[in-house]
């Protein structure tokens, strides 16, 4: 069989094409030009996306280091099918878009590079089943992401700052550049990704193979007894809460908003924060933990994920309330939506029912995940206009504006209201079945916070998006400057974005899988809850800030309840005096010892000595000579005595 | 042609470079050591003779022979491929500083390009030495190549940098030879055959050795030498010293230790915690060198506390430990060569303080810096393999449970801070505000060499070159450990 041409292309494609760029850094008229020839190769991994979604499926198999159960194994299963054509449509439709946007970028070379590079790591992630092969399309992400987020290293320009410049709280001053916000991203991924690693490799010793869907997890779990599983766990999730900006682990996110927009729109859709999330479901699709509710160990994980996603779903939201920049406020909410993905996926140890064959807790998070996508890159490519368009990347803008930019508005409303769960568009139908996962927790397990927090969260979280909605088209200043021209590019690539949401509606109502999520929609507690989130969403379009609000508690969830502190005050601060100690007192005192006072100073006393004997005085040499005498006597007489 | 030419060749070399002229001299380095690479992939492939005879002494001497297997390859390939390139990279350097020390270029090329081949060719030499007087003679050569170099060509006060070099290295090699001269007299024979079939070294002999070869890697204390020789040394002696020489003391511990590991087994966790507490404090000795080239020597400290860590953890350790080797000397010779660029394109600025932004003049050096730093964090490179035999080293030797928990959490602690100096030093050196955004004409010597060198780092981690590393080293070290290991 020739399949491997097909995943060959898939992966390649992006990176080979992007190469002739980076050749051709020099040259101003070819680095214009060749961005058409980098888009071709994402065009490619959308044809091959979507040849393996419609004829292929299994797993597929290829040698690297066979002996030690190493390989190229791609598994084209239904998750990887849907999110390899996601992720590689989400990709091209943002790089049509990046093809306007980037338009007389100074590091053309550089940009498309690391952006196909990042598309085909995250489509590695994706199909690959594989451990090993999944952490080098994981650090793929983490290098790619990177050298995206800090892609305006000059740092000269105020437009791709986060945070107000000169702003001081405390001791910290609230702006950061973007090549802070690229190492930030770098270092937080990397506290998680060697854990995660660990856990990989825990695996390959545990387990004969390394392929996902392979591996025995009821007996790796049983072997290694409730401390081994949970601690073999949090070593993999940390690698996924830090990939997806889980609390307390979330503050790269917002700094990684320094990088262009259309980074931002990728990093928060289909790569990089929803692959934790997906790796998660991947996982857990393969654990089935609810057929291990006799194993120690898994109860205590699945509570956590649970958890951690829904404070992280909350914190998020909390804070895009308070937020007015305009990346920064849609990264809080898909920080809050991400949560809701892990939130929901964990549910899945509780739920013991299938559709299909697939458990309703995943495949929720996953529908979820998917129309949250195309909706958030829909946003982050209209926020990204409207920033070219400004030439501000806080919150403005009125209906006057409005009218002149048209389809970014209509695209803002049709994206907001697929998004938030206004019945009946898209996510209304998964909302509706997450609450009811949720219902399920307190009838069957006597757990009613998550679904207190779930409902908490989707009204505030309509509210966060009313406002970007409201402020930036409706009730928001009137901005500086205004250049609505042009742009044709950038105005396709949303409109393609946005279009895709009707046709992930239209598969709800039409796929045999999703038809459990609208029964669950015509529930009366999810049609109480989705009225409730039109009501509030109405409500923050006609009055997006509130006074009181807006001064104090506003401020707080501005600065991401200091949060900050943390990344920016307390651990650098502990990691320098240490680094202070280690330099100032261990390698000075060290090297004092060694190479410049002790040592040389003792040898040097040995040397003085001995060259003072040397007078060449005779009666020196006597007196030395009697001393040696005496000095023997004295030792015979003390050795005479013991006799 | 027979593997034993190859190796010949760089040798040969050091004596026919010095009566050519700098350009020709450089080329003829560079292809001398790229025929025996293309010969040691080839024979990672297709195979070649396991030994070749040299000559044989008397008792306790023994067998003089060459060592063809996939150990030395993949240390073999790894010394080829970057003396290759950083004899390229040194021509403009070099030149560079011959004329900023007012001497005559060609007439110190000659003598330059003499001692350069034969410090390049005697590491060569020592990791295909199947004996360990061999070895050990290889092994002074180096040092003393390498001290001529700093004390001539180097900055600073290079005359005391070079005798301080010299000074720990000869402590180094004195211990050695006396671990070497014990071992000699209890099995009346020093080629690694003989020894491989007796098994046996003992603790006394093993104890010199270790403590000789940890002052040369080096570990926390005797580590003090090391930022004062890699910084002053003239930049391709730093990219060859810092690469290639000190992992080269790994490289003696592991053929020690795949004769007889009961020393390592014995001593386990003092040498471990050891190595994980030297490797993180050089680790944050990084984040406040004001000096490049000091605090890329830091790093190679940090670096060198992998591999020790690494020797420790059993076959899959060892085969982390190769590994590690192998990108640790493409990442630090890039990043060297990154420094020296920097050096020659900016007038010799080595204050970091005085950097940042310089990406705008240097892009081409500024990205080589970071496939370097890649590298050394083990990222898309072959240094991820050596990371995961690392880490499952850990797990298979201590477990995963409550009571390994600190251990895990150090070794995770001690690979997360490589990356984080490494970005923190590419965003402090060659981003931020630039003070000039105009870019600079620049030797294309100066980074090309450097791509080759990361490109290669990349390939070896995706088939078909790491399928047959890994296979081979798989070989090797499962033969010696086999039964020894848990």
């Amino acid at each position: 069989m020739n399949d491997w041409i097909f995943f060959l292309l898939l992966f390649l494609a992006p990176v080979i094409s992007s190469i002739p760029i980076v050749l051709a850094y020099k040259d101003d008229k070819w680095t214009a030009k060749l961005p058409y020839l980098s888009v071709f190769g994402i065009f490619i991994s959308v044809l091959m996306s979507l040849h393996i979604f419609f004829a292929m499926s299994g797993q597929y198999s290829y040698d690297w280091i066979p002996d030690l159960g190493i390989n190229f194994v791609f598994m084209c299963d239904y998750l990887s099918r849907y999110m390899g054509v996601v992720t590689a449509v989400i990709a091209f439709f943002i790089a049509i878009y990046g093809l306007g946007y980037m338009k007389g970028d100074y590091r053309p070379s550089w940009y498309w590079f690391c952006f196909n590079l990042f598309t085909a790591s995250m489509l590695l992630v994706v199909y690959s089943d594989n451990l090993f092969l999944l952490f080098v399309g994981w650090e793929g992400l983490g290098a790619a992401s990177w050298g995206l987020i800090g892609h305006w290293f000059r740092d000269d320009d105020n437009i791709a700052y986060v945070g107000k410049a000169g702003r001081k709280v405390g001791p910290l001053e609230m702006s950061w550049a973007p090549s802070f916000g690229g190492w930030r991203a770098i270092s937080t991924i990397r506290l998680g990704d060697v854990p995660m690693f660990l856990a990989i490799a825990a695996i390959w010793v545990l387990s004969p193979t390394l392929n996902i869907s392979e591996i025995d997890w009821h007996t790796l779990f049983i072997s290694l007894g409730a401390a081994g599983t949970i601690i073999l766990m949090l070593l993999f999730l940390m690698g996924l809460f830090t990939k997806s900006a889980q609390v307390p682990f979330s503050e790269w996110l917002m700094t990684a908003m320094t990088g262009p927009t259309t980074v931002s729109a990728l990093l928060h859709s289909a790569t990089m924060v929803a692959a934790g999330a997906f790796v998660f479901l991947k996982l857990t699709w393969y654990i089935e933990p609810w057929t291990l509710h006799d194993v120690p160990g898994v109860e205590p994980i699945y509570l956590l994920v649970l958890f951690v996603g829904l404070i992280s779903g909350l914190y998020g939201a909390l804070c895009g309330t308070g937020m007015r920049e305009r990346k920064v406020l849609l990264a809080a909410s898909t920080m809050s939506s991400i949560g809701l993905m892990f939130a929901v996926g964990a549910t899945s140890y509780w739920i013991d029912e299938e559709i299909a064959g697939m458990n309703w807790a995943l495949l929720a998070a996953f529908w979820y995940m998917a129309i949250h996508a195309f909706a958030k890159a829909s946003l982050f490519l209209v926020s990204g206009h409207l920033i070219h368009a400004t030439h501000s990347r806080f919150l403005c803008g009125n209906f006057e504006f409005a009218k002149r930019m048209k389809p970014a508005f209509i695209v803002t409303i049709l994206a907001s209201i697929f998004l938030v769960g206004i019945p009946p568009f898209g996510a209304y139908w998964v909302k509706s079945m997450m609450d009811e996962l949720k219902l399920h927790l307190w009838h069957h397990n006597d757990m009613i916070l998550p679904i207190v927090l779930l409902i908490i969260i989707s009204l505030v979280y309509a509210a966060v998006i009313a406002k970007f909605l409201s402020l930036n088209f409706i009730k928001g200043d009137k901005p500086e400057h205004e250049y609505v021209e042009g742009g044709g590019l950038m105005k396709l690539g949303y409109c393609l974005m946005v279009a895709v949401l009707f046709v992930l509606s239209y598969a709800i109502f039409k796929f045999e899988e999703t038809q459990h999520f609208v029964h669950a929609g015509s529930e009366s507690l999810s049609i109480i809850v989705g009225l409730s989130i039109l009501v509030v969403f109405v409500a923050a379009i006609y009055k997006p800030q509130i006074k009181a609000f807006s001064s104090n508690i506003g401020m707080f969830f501005n600065d991401r309840m200091y949060l900050p502190f943390l990344n920016d005050y307390i651990v650098p601060k502990t990691g320098f005096f240490i680094a202070h100690l280690v330099q100032d007192y261990g390698n000075r005192a060290i090297d004092a010892f060694f190479n410049t006072k002790v040592m040389p100073g003792f040898f040097k006393a040995i040397s003085r000595a001995i060259r003072a004997i040397q007078t060449g005085f005779l009666t020196t040499y006597v007196k030395i000579a009697i001393g040696f005498v005496l000095l023997i006597l004295i030792l015979a007489s003390i050795g005479g005595m013991g006799l | 042609m027979s593997m034993l030419v190859l190796l010949l060749l760089p040798l040969i070399a050091a004596f026919i470079a010095p009566l050519l002229k700098p350009k020709a001299a450089t080329y003829l380095s560079s292809i001398t050591f790229l025929l025996p690479f293309f010969a040691i992939i080839g024979c990672m492939f297709y195979g070649c003779p396991a030994k070749i005879h040299l000559m044989t002494f008397s008792a306790p001497i023994g067998e003089f022979y060459l060592q063809l297997d996939m150990i030395s390859h993949a240390f073999g390939l790894t010394i080829c491929i970057v003396s290759a390139m950083i004899a390229l990279y040194a021509l403009p350097y070099m030149t560079h500083r011959f004329e900023e020390m007012e001497l005559n270029v060609e007439r110190e090329f000659r003598k330059y390009i003499f001692i350069f081949d034969l410090y390049a060719a005697s590491m060569l030499w020592l990791v295909y030495s199947g004996n360990l007087v061999l070895l050990y003679v290889f092994l002074e050569l180096m040092l003393i190549t390498a001290f001529l170099l700093i004390y001539t060509y180097g900055y600073g006060n290079r005359k005391w940098v070079g005798l301080l070099y010299l000074l720990w290295c000869a402590v180094a090699g004195v211990l050695t030879l006396g671990g070497i001269v014990i071992l000699a007299f209890d099995n009346s024979s020093l080629a690694f055959d003989v020894l491989m079939a007796s098994g046996t070294v003992s603790m006394i002999a093993w104890a010199f050795i270790f403590f000789g070869m940890i002052i040369e890697l080096p570990v926390l204390g005797p580590h003090i030498w090391l930022p004062w020789a890699h910084a002053e040394a003239p930049t391709p002696v730093s990219a060859l010293l810092s690469p290639l020489t000190v992992g080269l003391a790994g490289y003696v511990l592991l053929r020690v230790a795949l004769i007889d590991y009961s020393f390592i087994e014995e001593y386990r966790i003092p040498i471990l915690i050891y190595a994980i507490i030297s490797s993180i404090y050089g680790g944050f000795s990084v984040f406040k060198q004001t000096d490049f080239k000091r605090l890329l020597a830091y790093s190679t400290m940090s670096q060198m506390g992998y591999m020790l860590v690494a020797l420790c953890l059993g076959p899959f350790g060892l085969i982390g430990l190769v590994i590690q080797y192998m990108s640790h000397a493409f990442g630090k010779s890039i990043l060297f060569s990154s420094a020296g660029g920097v050096i020659v394109t900016h007038h010799g600025l080595r204050d970091i303080t005085k950097m940042g932004g310089l990406h705008d003049s240097i892009p081409q050096i500024s990205n080589a810096a970071v496939l370097g730093f890649l590298n050394l964090g083990g990222m898309l490179t072959i240094g991820m393999l050596g990371e995961f035999f690392i880490l499952r080293g850990v797990v298979e030797t201590f477990g995963i449970s409550m009571a390994s928990l600190p251990i895990l959490l150090a070794v995770i602690f001690m690979f997360i801070l490589s990356v984080w100096y490494g970005f923190y030093t590419i965003k402090k050196v060659f981003y931020g505000k630039p003070k000039d955004t105009k870019r600079l004409e620049i030797s294309s010597y100066l980074y090309l060499p450097l791509y080759i060198i990361g490109i290669i780092s990349v390939l070896l981690l995706f088939p078909p070159l790491s399928t047959a590393l890994i296979d081979g080293l798989n070989a090797i070290s499962g033969l010696g450990l086999g039964g020894v290991m848990p």
